[in-house]
C-alpha cells in the first residue's frame, strides 16, 4: 500500500488531472442545470499536514457544505467530495433554481441535490479513468465554519495518517457572481488507484 | 487579545500568559488544562477519542493529548494535582447526515471525561454538543475560556 506521504510531484499531477476531468464533467452538469456558462478555476492539489489545514482552508468562512463519500463498490470507501457554497452563492443558486430563497429547508434540499449531481458526475468521470466503479453516497449537509463541517471526516482520515491530500477547484458562474468550491479528499485507497493508473501508463 | 497562539487541528500548545486559540471546532473538542497557582495553561484541539495500540503519540487523540499537556505543563513548573480542566466543542454539525461514522462529537466528549477522571482532573466548566461550530480562546493569565459560536453569540466558561 502506498501512503499519502509518498505522493510526489508526478502523482499529485496525476491526481490534479483526474480531479480536473471529474470536476469538468460536474461543471457541465451544473451548466446544463442552470442554463448558464460555468467556468472552472485552475485546480490545486496538495499534501497538507492536518495541523496546517487552517493555512489551506478558510476555516472561519461560513459555508453551506455538502459531503458525499466516494464508494468504491468492490473495496469500500475511497475518499470524500466536499462541496461548499459560500452564503451569498447558496442564496443566489436557490433564487435561480427555485425562484426565491425564503424557505431554508427548500434551499438546503436544493443545495444537497446540486451536491448530488456534481458528485455523481465527478464519480462517473474519475471512475472511468481509474477503471473502477465509484458511486457517491447520499449527501450529508451542514451550514457552519468551512472546517467545522468536515472535521469529522478529517478525524476519520487522521486515524490513518497525519496528512491529507486535497484537490480543489472553484466553479464560477461569472454573470451571477456565483462560486462553488469543490474539494476532493481522497483516502489511501484512492491514492493507490492513482499510483496504479500511473504504473499502467509506464 | 494580547499575545495569541494558534493551536492547529490535532495539536496542543502550552503557555504562560498568552492567549491560546483554536478555530472552527465542529465535532472536535478543545480541552484546556490549567494550573491556577503558577498560571500555566494548555489547550489541545482533539479529533479522536482514543489512540489504538502502537500508534505514534499525537495530540489528535484525546488520551495522548491529555498526557502530553500534563507533561508539558509540569516542565513549566505545573503540578498535576492542581490542574483543572475546561472543554468545549463536540457539536453535531450535519443537519442531514447519511454517514453514521461521522457522529463522532459525542464519542469524543465521553472519552475525554473518562480520561480526565482517570487522572483525577476536575472539569470546572464545559460547553459540549449542540449543532454549531465553535472558536475557543483560552486566557492562560487567568484561566478564563471564551467560546465564540459560528452563527454569532459567545459564552465565557
Amino acid at each position: 500500500m502506498h501512503s499519502i506521504e509518498n505522493l510526489g510531484e508526478m502523482e499529485l499531477d496525476a491526481l490534479k488531472e483526474l480531479g480536473n476531468i471529474g470536476v469538468g464533467k460536474a461543471a457541465t452538469s451544473l451548466s446544463q442545470m442552470l442554463g448558464k456558462l460555468v467556468e472552472m478555476s485552475v485546480p490545486k492539489a496538495m499534501v497538507v499536514k492536518i495541523q496546517d489545514l487552517h493555512k489551506v482552508i478558510d476555516v472561519e468562512e461560513m459555508v453551506a457544505g455538502v459531503v458525499t463519500g466516494l464508494d468504491d463498490v468492490e473495496n469500500g470507501q475511497a475518499g470524500f467530495l466536499y462541496i461548499t457554497f459560500p452564503e451569498p452563492s447558496s442564496q443566489r443558486l436557490a433564487e435561480i433554481l427555485l425562484g426565491d430563497s425564503s424557505d431554508e429547508e427548500m434551499v438546503d434540499s436544493t443545495l444537497m441535490e446540486i451536491g448530488n449531481i456534481l458528485s455523481s458526475a465527478f464519480c462517473d468521470a474519475t471512475a472511468e479513468m481509474l477503471e473502477i466503479t465509484l458511486i457517491p453516497t447520499p449527501p450529508s449537509f451542514g451550514r457552519d465554519f468551512a472546517i467545522a463541517v468536515i472535521d469529522a471526516i478529517i478525524a476519520q482520515l487522521a486515524e490513518k495518517s497525519d496528512y491529507v491530500v486535497v484537490f480543489e477547484t472553484k466553479l464560477e458562474v461569472s454573470e451571477e457572481e456565483l462560486e462553488i468550491l469543490v474539494m476532493l479528499i481522497p483516502n489511501e485507497r484512492f491514492v493507490n488507484y492513482v499510483f496504479q493508473m500511473l504504473e499502467m501508463v509506464e | 487579545m494580547g499575545n495569541e497562539i494558534l493551536v492547529g487541528v490535532g495539536e496542543f500548545r502550552v503557555a504562560k500568559g498568552a492567549v491560546l486559540k483554536t478555530v472552527g471546532l465542529g465535532s472536535c473538542i478543545g480541552i484546556a488544562l490549567y494550573d491556577p497557582v503558577i498560571k500555566v495553561g494548555s489547550l489541545a484541539h482533539v479529533m479522536l477519542p482514543q489512540s489504538s495500540n502502537g500508534t505514534k503519540r499525537s495530540a489528535k487523540y484525546a488520551d495522548h493529548a491529555v498526557e502530553m499537556m500534563i507533561e508539558a505543563m509540569e516542565r513549566l513548573g505545573g503540578d498535576r494535582n492542581r490542574v483543572i480542566a475546561k472543554m468545549a466543542g463536540g457539536a453535531q454539525i450535519f443537519k442531514h447526515m447519511t454517514m453514521d461514522m461521522l457522529r463522532i462529537g459525542d464519542r469524543n466528549a465521553e472519552a475525554i471525561k473518562s480520561i480526565l477522571k482517570d487522572y483525577g482532573i476536575r472539569i470546572v466548566s464545559e460547553d459540549i454538543g449542540g449543532s454549531e461550530g465553535r472558536t475557543v480562546y483560552f486566557f492562560t493569565s487567568d484561566g478564563r475560556m471564551l467560546v465564540k459560536y459560528s452563527r454569532g453569540g459567545e459564552l465565557w466558561i
